[in-house]
């Protein structure tokens, strides 16, 4: 058979629909890999390598050697640290405030409920951009510019919001049954909370956490204003900085930008199934 | 704050009224950076409507028809939302370098173009961060899009189908007025991030050459910590902060249309 057959006798099977989709999922997947692909081919590859012409999309030779400079010669450990740490904090705090607050809503009914829930929104929907120039001198006079802390509590305060709404839906979709039965059962609403609602929360809390994580590990404007210090600097701050300094080698830029998306990716890429199925639960259905 | 002439580097300060404003409104650059502010939103929410409506259709046909790529595509467009804004801009940034070495300028120059100066020529520097832009935020438009057309019901679909309306009738009449709120929540949502995009351009551009990509948000941001006019920034951030209060007040109101279905 001919090539010209075959591509024929394919496209006999596969209809016009079929043939499009695929279509726009190679093109997809040429416009949203290639980026990530070509830092990292960059990141690999011996100093000579760079600049050469033509092009060499896959390095001939891989060196780590970008890699070692970045985690020796700079802070970077330094500022994966701190990220952690702000994270993890951020994390914690914000599921401490948001899940009884989101109980509360979802289980009580009380004046205003639907006007203070919109007013929450609202303040989502507030960008730190806007506000980082009043925040920044609330942080200068509440002696918090240049800490860790006065970060983190930005950061829960900022994004609690969303977290009240997404964990308020997932509340919602518990049944109240399960909660009477346990009143009959001696218990007081902190124990329920505690032993009767949380068990089935866990993915609704994932979310969140995952959510508040990837924030925090991004987060860029406030890092940026509230920390001075190069020793505080996060992920984000950091490889900003550090571009500046090394803006000839283009390798160890591409190979710090690595260590600072892929963790992400990685965790992103397994938990992405629950990440998908809260967001369309939470941020569509309301 | 807005309402008074308070700078970074003298503690002291008068409530001056509008001045602030009308300085910021009376300066040339301003106009320059709505102007380029403007052109980035538009065309940046318009890519993001467009791509993230052709994606979630393809995504949605590929899923019910069981499809190969169909879940590694919706990973791949979503791991571009997960990355942190300043890395977007450098990886954009080592893409478009600006000499034959830069794997964009290659390509072009492959397929007979010349090179061009994507970082330092005003108009293309825009172009670049639009696309940078596009690239980061069609995941979300596209997630959005998606979670929308699950809640439309198959009947529908089939009615029309008995009908004899074809494909593009049965998106036209069946799929869009259905999917018609979350439409428009998804273009309020991302005209508030695209008009918030701070750090992406930061990495990318800095706001260069010269104030080409310098949106409001990085104005805003300079007038304060670099030039210490706080009033003057403060008088844009109110400005901004309206456009974002408009939006959110346009995005509730469909939020509770919504809810009532």
């Amino acid at each position: 058979m001919s090539t010209e057959t075959q591509i024929r006798s394919i496209a006999n099977v596969l209809s016009t629909y079929t043939m499009a989709t695929y279509l726009v999922f190679a093109v997809a997947m040429v416009f949203f890999l290639f980026p990530v692909f070509w830092v990292m081919s960059m990141s690999i590859r011996l100093p000579g390598e760079v600049l050469t012409y033509p092009v060499q999309l896959i390095p001939q030779q891989v060196t780590f050697e970008p890699y070692r400079q970045v985690l020796q010669d700079s802070s970077m450990v330094t500022w994966i640290f701190n990220s952690l740490k702000i994270a993890v904090l951020e994390v914690i705090g914000i599921i401490v405030v948001a899940v009884p607050a989101a109980y509360a809503f979802s289980r009580f009914d009380f004046r205003g409920k639907k006007h203070t829930l919109f007013i929450i929104l609202l303040f989502q929907m507030i960008s730190p951009v806007v506000i980082v120039i009043p925040l920044y001198n609330m942080m200068a006079e509440l002696n918090l510019l240049d800490t860790h802390i006065g970060l983190i509590l930005l950061y829960i305060g900022l994004q609690v919001p969303f977290s009240i709404w997404l964990l308020k839906s997932y509340f919602d979709t518990i049944p109240s049954g399960l909660d009477e039965a346990a009143r009959v059962d001696g218990c007081n609403r902190l124990q329920m909370l505690i032993y009767i609602l949380l068990p089935s929360m866990g993915p609704g809390i994932a979310v969140v956490a995952i959510f508040n994580f990837v924030f925090s590990w991004a987060e860029f404007v406030m890092a940026f204003t509230v920390l001075g210090e190069s020793e505080l600097y996060t992920v984000s701050i950091g490889l900003f900085s550090f571009q500046g300094q090394y803006s000839t080698d283009w390798r160890v830029i591409a190979a710090a930008s690595v260590i600072a998306m892929l963790p992400l990716l990685i965790m992103f890429i397994g938990l992405q199934r629950y990440f998908v199925k809260g967001l369309v639960e939470g941020a569509v259905k309301g | 704050m807005s309402f008074t002439n308070m700078s970074l580097i003298d503690p002291d300060y008068q409530y001056v009224g509008l001045e602030a404003f009308q300085r910021v409104i009376l300066s040339q650059s301003f106009w320059t950076m709505a102007k380029a502010t403007v052109i980035f939103v538009a065309i940046s929410v318009v890519l993001q409507i467009v791509l993230g409506m052709i994606l979630a259709l393809a995504i949605d046909y590929g899923v019910k028809k069981h499809l190969y790529g169909s879940v590694s595509t919706r990973i791949a467009v979503l791991s571009a939302w997960v990355i942190p804004g300043i890395v977007i801009g450098i990886l954009w940034k080592i893409m478009l370098i600006e000499t034959n070495y830069g794997i964009v300028n290659y390509f072009l120059v492959q397929s007979g173009f010349s090179v061009v100066s994507f970082l330092s020529d005003p108009q293309m520097a825009l172009l670049s961060t639009i696309a940078a832009n596009t690239w980061r935020g069609t995941a979300f438009s596209m997630i959005m899009l998606y979670a929308g057309l699950q809640q439309v019901p198959q009947h529908l679909y089939d009615a029309a189908r008995v009908d004899g309306a074809r494909a593009l009738q049965r998106f036209r009449y069946v799929t869009l007025p259905q999917i018609k709120p979350v439409v428009f929540i998804n273009l309020v949502l991302i005209t508030i991030y695209t008009l918030n995009t701070f750090d992406m351009i930061m990495s990318l551009t800095g706001g260069g050459p010269g104030h080409a990509t310098e949106v409001l948000a990085l104005f805003m941001y300079f007038e304060g910590f670099n030039r210490f006019n706080l009033g003057q920034a403060a008088a844009v951030a109110v400005m901004m902060l309206s456009v974002n209060v408009v939006m959110t007040v346009i995005y509730m109101r469909l939020f509770i249309d919504e809810e009532e279905f």
